[in-house]
């Protein structure tokens, strides 16, 4: 089929905004081949949760599920701050050189992308974070309003079947959540005590995660290892929503294990095709009417710069580059708690979302109950990092203290500054000789007195809550190992300082599109993205099925 | 045979006690290399993972065998033991398995504080590596709570009290 034109558009990833964008053009009658450069992965096979083993396992990996990036120097860390160095009393000190670790970032490529491994929070980004320059002077406006986010986020949640409660403050929604929220763990009751006492806000989280079986997949069952993989299929991966959505339509072809490994350039401002590495080494063509980029904020401003600088009139594609800021912090409870049991991130705490609810700085964050994120599925994880030392005493403290861990997390807004970017790697390349990407991420200094507030509240919490002897703390002070990573394709009106215009069209390339969170001009006050990823990839489809 | 095993052996034979003759034989056998690091390590693993509350101590689970047999680790562990043997013979004991267990405990201890190459990052290596293979243990994990495959099940009492 090379140089043929075989389908309406090519979209290229096949996580939340490229399955997204594929259901929302398919339903409108558009054909679409949805390219990925991972596997697909088997919901019975691959996510082995029956096995005596499962705690040892993880996410799987799978051959070309994941990418490769390299990293620039890490930041030097400035003074000491006892409250965000990352450790444990079982391990020790993660950092003792002085310099931010640059370890991962979390990125799964395949059908379904990082949604198969995510959380699964649903959440809407608060209203004013998308105002953040003209309301605050900083960072850079979302050139368009929440009113205009409303319905398209409305139809992702009917998709994915996303369960919450009543009213998320700020957050207005025109009609309900489709499902009723999931009921609160027990250690999410916990820390809701807690939370009280301190006169916090604590609610049930919103949830790609079915509390009632919704079309024709099974309702949670509450094992809590939602960042293993999903074998039940009640968690709204993409691969179960949006792209068995699209696949129904009969007008979605899906390629896994097919890399894009450049985009070819056309006349009149469009651009013409992609260069797609096979198997076997050798590169086919695929001619794209319209090509929808959705490899998220690190992949897509590498395939874009890797194009010759495809779509940089500005300057800014890899530029504005925000990780996850975020902190958990594990105490121990003098009761057990068992806290991985239920669904991760159950419960949340709003109360300093908005960009102005922090004192003293712009940019706001949230908390939650991070039993289940806190990789402490495992009694052997718990063992070594929740009890120091070894020998008897070590051992009758895990018989003791097993199941006491209680875990807060908080996740805030970074704002983009001018030494965080990516960028290709001068050297570094991949089996189709094309650079890699390279990430830079620098924290200023309202990003740290931002997560300098978030841990004090956190131990505020636990300690409320009644848990008081901390046994770890990690953060992303001296440790990179983001999730949630933005704004490498800015939208915006203004072509000189974006890269895409408010529907994720490029401003130059009439057919090329972007529809992941490399457009977010802000970070949010620590909202999961991936429901604003797929809100703004359905509008995307919307505005090229209306030309 | 030194003069002070040689008096011991005499000693033993003079008294005719088989417990005291046995145990000073032993003493008196230098095993081969490979054999004294497996020695050595099954007590270390011991020491540092044993059975409480009635559940198995690490070497009976044999999880000294698979770090022994693991070549990230060879260098490590030859370090390792011989550090342990030096500081046991500082300390009056024919080597590290010489030593009772207050005695192996102080030794993993002051490895583990001591500033010599490498005699840090090999306690350290084996409080990750034996302490995940003995947690992770199917036998082990069985004695604890909440331990099990969370599907197919799930945890039907998330909202309550753990029993």
């Amino acid at each position: 089929m090379s140089g043929d034109v075989s389908w309406d558009v090519v979209v290229v990833g096949a996580g939340a905004g490229g399955a997204a964008a594929a259901y929302g053009l398919c339903r409108r009658g558009l054909s679409v081949l949805l390219l990925d450069a991972g596997p697909r992965f088997d919901a019975s096979t691959d996510y082995p949760l029956t096995q005596a083993d499962w705690d040892a396992r993880g996410f799987p990996e799978k051959p070309d599920s994941t990418g490769t990036v390299t990293f620039a120097a890490g930041q030097k860390l400035n003074g000491n701050e006892p409250l965000l160095a990352s450790g444990s009393r079982g391990l020790g000190p993660m950092v003792t050189n002085g310099t931010r670790l640059m370890e991962k970032y979390h990125h799964v490529r395949g059908i379904g992308g990082s949604t198969l491994h995510f959380t699964g929070e649903a959440h809407r980004i608060h209203p004013d974070a998308m105002k953040m320059k003209s309301r605050f002077g900083v960072a850079a406006d979302w050139p368009l309003d929440y009113a205009e986010m409303e319905r398209h986020y409305l139809e992702a949640e009917e998709l994915i079947g996303v369960a919450g409660p009543e009213s998320q403050g700020a957050r207005w929604r025109s009609r309900g959540f489709p499902l009723p929220p999931h009921p609160l763990s027990y250690a999410a009751k916990t820390l809701g005590a807690g939370a009280k006492a301190l006169g916090l806000g604590w609610q049930a989280n919103s949830r790609a995660a079915l509390s009632l079986p919704w079309n024709g997949r099974p309702a949670c069952n509450y094992c809590g290892a939602c960042n293993n993989g999903c074998p039940v299929g009640d968690k709204g991966s993409a691969d179960v929503t949006f792209i068995a959505a699209a696949v129904a339509t009969g007008r979605c072809t899906i390629r896994p294990q097919s890399p894009v490994i450049r985009i070819e350039r056309g006349s009149d401002d469009r651009v013409a095709a992609v260069l797609v590495g096979r198997r076997d080494g050798s590169i086919e063509r695929i001619a794209s009417p319209h090509l929808v980029l959705a490899c998220g904020a690190v992949e897509t401003p590498r395939l874009l710069l890797a194009s010759d600088g495809l779509g940089n009139e500005s300057g800014e594609v890899g530029q504005n580059f925000m990780d996850t800021l975020f902190i958990t912090v594990g105490a121990l409870h003098p009761e057990p708690q068992h806290g991985r049991r239920g669904l991760p991130s159950d419960a949340i705490s709003w109360d300093f979302n908005a960009p102005d609810a922090i004192p003293g700085v712009i940019g706001g964050c949230r908390f939650y109950n991070a039993a289940g994120e806190s990789e402490l599925g495992g009694l052997a994880d718990f063992a070594l990092r929740a009890v120091p030392g070894w020998g008897r005493e070590h051992a009758q403290a895990v018989r003791r203290l097993w199941g006491h861990a209680l875990h807060v997390g908080a996740i805030g807004e970074m704002l983009p500054n001018r030494d965080s970017r990516i960028d290709l790697d001068p050297t570094a390349r991949d089996r189709f000789g094309m650079p890699i990407a390279r990430i830079a991420s620098s924290l200023a200094e309202a990003d740290v007195a931002r997560l300098r507030f978030m841990a004090r509240k956190s131990h505020e919490l636990l300690a409320a809550s009644g848990a008081e002897k901390i046994y770890e703390s990690y953060s992303s002070w001296d440790w990179f190992s983001a999730t949630h990573v933005f704004g490498t394709c800015r939208m915006g009106n203004d072509p000189n300082n974006s890269v895409v215009d408010g529907f994720g069209r490029s401003h130059r390339w009439r057919n090329l599109w972007v529809a992941d969170a490399s457009v977010f001009p802000s970070s949010g006050g620590g909202e999961a993205p991936a429901l604003t990823i797929q809100a703004l990839a359905l509008r995307t489809a919307e505005r090229i099925v209306k030309g | 045979m030194n003069r002070r095993n040689l008096v011991l052996l005499l000693g033993a034979l003079s008294v005719g006690g088989a417990a005291v003759l046995w145990r000073t034989l032993a003493s008196l056998w230098r095993p081969g290399s490979a054999e004294r690091t497996a020695r050595t390590m099954a007590a270390v693993a011991d020491v540092m993972f044993p059975g409480v509350d009635g559940l198995p101590a690490a070497s009976t689970l044999g999880l000294h065998k698979d770090l022994i047999a693991s070549p990230d680790l060879q260098a490590l562990i030859t370090k390792g033991v011989a550090w342990l043997d030096k500081h046991a013979a500082l300390h009056g004991a024919a080597d590290f398995v010489a030593l009772d267990e207050a005695g192996r405990l102080a030794a993993i201890d002051a490895a583990f504080a001591s500033k010599d190459d490498g005699t840090q990052p090999f306690v350290f290596a084996l409080r990750q590596q034996l302490g995940t293979a003995y947690y992770s243990e199917p036998a082990i994990k069985s004695k604890f709570a909440y331990t099990g495959p969370p599907q197919p099940d799930g945890f039907p009492d998330f909202q309550e009290r753990p029993t």
